[in-house]
């Protein structure tokens, strides 16, 4: 799988919060949070994965690499789609530029839609890996101050999260550093529909523990971490509710 | 005459246990034809640095690259547990240091079932069932499974799941000493032996993190560094080292640690050792000068390692001197057209790869459009630069390669993994799994490892049926038959046959 991993290695450590700003910036009308089963369409270059709701098709993305910022979801899981509505169409859908797309833990068999490559609709030309921290993954203010975004639910590390970690090891022996804070977070998810999900009540101390026992396996003593994990979920709203899934890692 | 063309042709009287080393000219193919090379234990002889083994398609080329060897003496050769095994009893250079099902039944014949290889603690289903009998040893016998006792739970682990047991056809995981319910509770799977050889590929680190799990690599015991974490099925040894420190307990009755100097002896010969097929019977010489440079020991030899395949990098090099047939019949040319052509398929064919768990759970979508040298990505070997445990499916129902009716009908046991409700389930098999080996889950006890086994390398595949770990292809057309029903890829005949082909001179 290296292959789809390439490219990334040489990550600068610049803020890549773009995405995250201009989601927060956007008024909850145009945002869509949903979940439903994901549909894959075939095309003559990528496949393209799209999401219905409200008999609406909605565009996602398309199949690239783990480099990249945007991983696909996957057939027999639902997934929860939180986005900003975009203009036009690509392959078929109104595409959500930015979103957020996290695959819901048990499977949902009936989620299987595969929609053959049709004249006319086309994948967008590929998307080229981030140079810097990808924004649905890490935030760097400073190479001592990095918040890990993660998919609802989930404690999985994207190859971003392993590479902002890697750095984060790197900056604690640099700098000499005498504390790292590690500050797990549980959030909810706001759907469009009005209902609230909720992550499981241990998510943040999970996240957190992993983050401070990864730094601890990359060389960082484990005297210097201090472990924090905020249970109760943060509130949400809609609209920044994928920002509240995070680990806060402040190196002192 | 190119050194790399001239090979030494090693023939083995099986019964009486002599050599006699022929010089072979691998170009032209004029030696007289072999009986199966086996090297038993404790015999003692030189062996030269390049030999020449037959098999079904061709011929091996095992390659020593610090030169001629003296088994006298030598741990690899010798038995130094207490069955009289020694390493090369399952890692014979004519089987591409693995060891087949055909040599394994020749054993059985010629030595009435006596060989050490059929030693009750793992060359059996069962160690308590009469030794004496083929019927003891029938998955050794026709499908070259192993016994691997694996400790349930995994020591200082807690499992995300519980194991049940609703078939066990040997006995074993039932049984009061060896089972599930002794003493020291043990599962027992069955599994192939991995190729002890080409080691720099399989050995070679991707780097701090598993790129796919996003978790920190295992280290290196001895030296702290990062595995790669593709040694063993099951990605359990995280060094040759420690594969070698449990091969000597488990495989050959060892006591106590096996010495330092021993051990440096063994892992210094493993890394000297190259294999690869180097004559086709139809395709003739494999290493012709100019000639594809991923063919012949020598080749796998002088490559480096961690080499992602891509386009000007492709995973087995280039074929384009193959691509042609001439204008009049010529078999040789129309046969290495077919492999240029199932390279080409390798490398470029796209299909649905779909419910791979480590594949399609990774951000990497399920189904995702690849090609088979997406996942089989290393230059040169195939296999996963990174840890590269999959679920391809072989061993968990309903894709697996037992039969589909396993309550009246299989080979091997039949578990049934339930996750505990606060754990992740399994990718895409949920959280009740029917598998005949739980693969890497019976060492992290996480239920997505559920029937995850790391790929093997492609090389010296002729010299050693069967394939998959779990010995269930056969040949190498069931193999590509069972990726063409997995992954639907509506392979024609001819694409096949170009593919096995392919598979076949490597």
């Amino acid at each position: 799988m290296r292959v789809i991993a390439c490219g990334l290695l040489a990550l600068v450590l610049i803020a890549g919060d773009a995405f995250v700003m201009s989601a927060q910036q956007s008024p909850a009308s145009a945002r869509r949070s949903f979940v439903a089963c994901p549909i894959v369409r075939d095309t003559r270059t990528q496949p393209c994965w799209l999401a219905e709701y409200e008999g609406e098709l909605y565009y996602l993305g398309q199949q690239s690499g783990v480099a990249n910022d945007f991983y696909p979801p996957q057939l027999r899981h639902e997934a929860l789609v939180e986005g900003t509505v975009g203009q036009g169409r690509v392959c078929g859908g109104i595409p959500l530029q930015p979103v957020k797309v996290s695959v819901m833990r048990e499977l949902t068999p009936a989620c299987s839609t595969m929609l053959p490559a049709e004249d006319g609709i086309e994948a967008p030309p590929p998307i080229a890996a981030p140079r810097g921290p990808a924004p649905s993954w890490v935030k760097v203010v400073a190479p001592g101050d990095v918040t890990l975004y993660f998919d609802f639910d989930n404690e999985f590390f994207s190859l971003h999260v392993t590479v902002a970690l890697t750095n984060l090891a790197k900056h604690v022996a640099e700098s000499k550093a005498s504390h790292v804070e590690v500050t797990g977070y549980r959030a909810a998810s706001r759907l469009s529909n009005g209902t609230v999900l909720t992550e499981r009540d241990t998510i943040a101390s999970i996240r957190a523990r992993k983050v401070a026992d990864t730094l601890a396996g990359l060389g960082v003593p484990t005297g210097l971490i201090t472990v924090n994990a905020k249970s109760q979920a943060q509130p949400a709203d809609g609209v920044n509710d994928p920002w509240n899934r995070r680990v806060e890692v402040r190196v002192q | 005459m190119h050194p790399h063309r001239r090979f030494l042709f090693l023939f083995a009287c099986a019964t009486a246990g002599l050599l006699a080393v022929l010089r072979l000219d691998a170009q032209t193919g004029s030696s007289p034809q072999p009986h199966t090379a086996w090297i038993a234990s404790g015999s003692r002889q030189t062996l030269p640095r390049e030999m020449v083994f037959d098999n079904t398609l061709g011929r091996l080329g095992v390659l020593n690259v610090s030169g001629p060897i003296d088994t006298a003496g030598h741990p690899f050769f010798e038995p130094i547990g207490s069955n009289a095994r020694a390493c090369v009893t399952c890692h014979q250079p004519a089987n591409a240091m693995s060891v087949s099902v055909d040599s394994i039944r020749e054993r059985w014949r010629a030595t009435q079932g006596r060989d050490p290889i059929f030693a009750a603690i793992d060359g059996s289903n069962n160690p308590s069932l009469p030794q004496d009998a083929a019927s003891s040893h029938s998955l050794l016998l026709n499908r070259g499974l192993f016994r691997v006792g694996m400790p349930w739970p995994p020591r200082g682990i807690t499992p995300e799941f519980t194991i049940e047991l609703v078939r066990d056809p040997t006995g074993v995981n039932r049984d009061p000493v060896y089972g599930l319910t002794s003493a020291t509770p043990t599962v027992s799977v069955f599994r192939r032996p991995r190729v002890a050889a080409n080691l720099k590929y399989v050995t070679s680190p991707d780097g701090l993190f598993n790129v796919k799990l996003g978790v920190l690599m295992d280290k290196d015991p001895d030296t702290g560094l990062p595995s790669s974490m593709n040694i063993m099925a099951d990605a359990r040894a995280a060094s040759l080292s420690v594969q070698a420190q449990s091969a000597y307990h488990d495989h050959q009755g060892g006591q106590g640690p096996l010495p330092r100097a021993q051990l440096e002896r063994i892992l210094e010969f493993e890394k000297q050792i190259y294999v690869a097929q180097v004559w086709d019977t139809r395709g003739g010489s494999l290493i012709e000068q100019n000639g594809p440079a991923a063919l012949g020991p020598a080749n796998v030899a002088r490559h480096e390692v961690h080499v992602l395949n891509g386009a000007k990098t492709p995973g087995f090099h280039f074929f384009d001197m193959w691509q042609h047939t001439s204008a009049t019949p010529d078999p040789q040319a129309e046969f290495r057209a077919s492999v240029a052509r199932g390279n080409d398929i390798f490398l470029n064919r796209r299909f649905w790869v779909k419910d791979v768990a480590h594949i399609n759970s990774i951000g990497l979508a399920n189904p995702a459009k690849r090609t088979c040298a997406v996942c089989h990505n290393a230059q040169t070997s195939g296999m996963d630069l990174a840890p590269g445990w999959v679920d391809l499916g072989t061993t968990n129902f309903p894709t697996w390669t037992e039969s589909p009716v396993w309550s009246e009908s299989s080979d091997l046991p039949v578990f049934k993994l339930t996750c505990r409700a606060a754990a992740p389930p399994h990718p895409f098999l949920g959280r009740q799994i029917y598998t005949s080996d739980p693969g890497r889950a019976l060492v992290t006890g996480h239920c997505a490892d559920i029937g995850a086994i790391t790929m093997g390398q492609f090389r010296g595949l002729a010299a050693r049926a069967p394939y998959f770990a779990n010995g269930s292809a056969k040949d190498l057309r069931e193999l590509v038959d069972y990726y063409d029903r997995r992954f639907d890829m509506r392979l024609s005949g001819q694409e096949k046959q170009d593919l096995i082909n392919f598979l076949g001179v490597l």
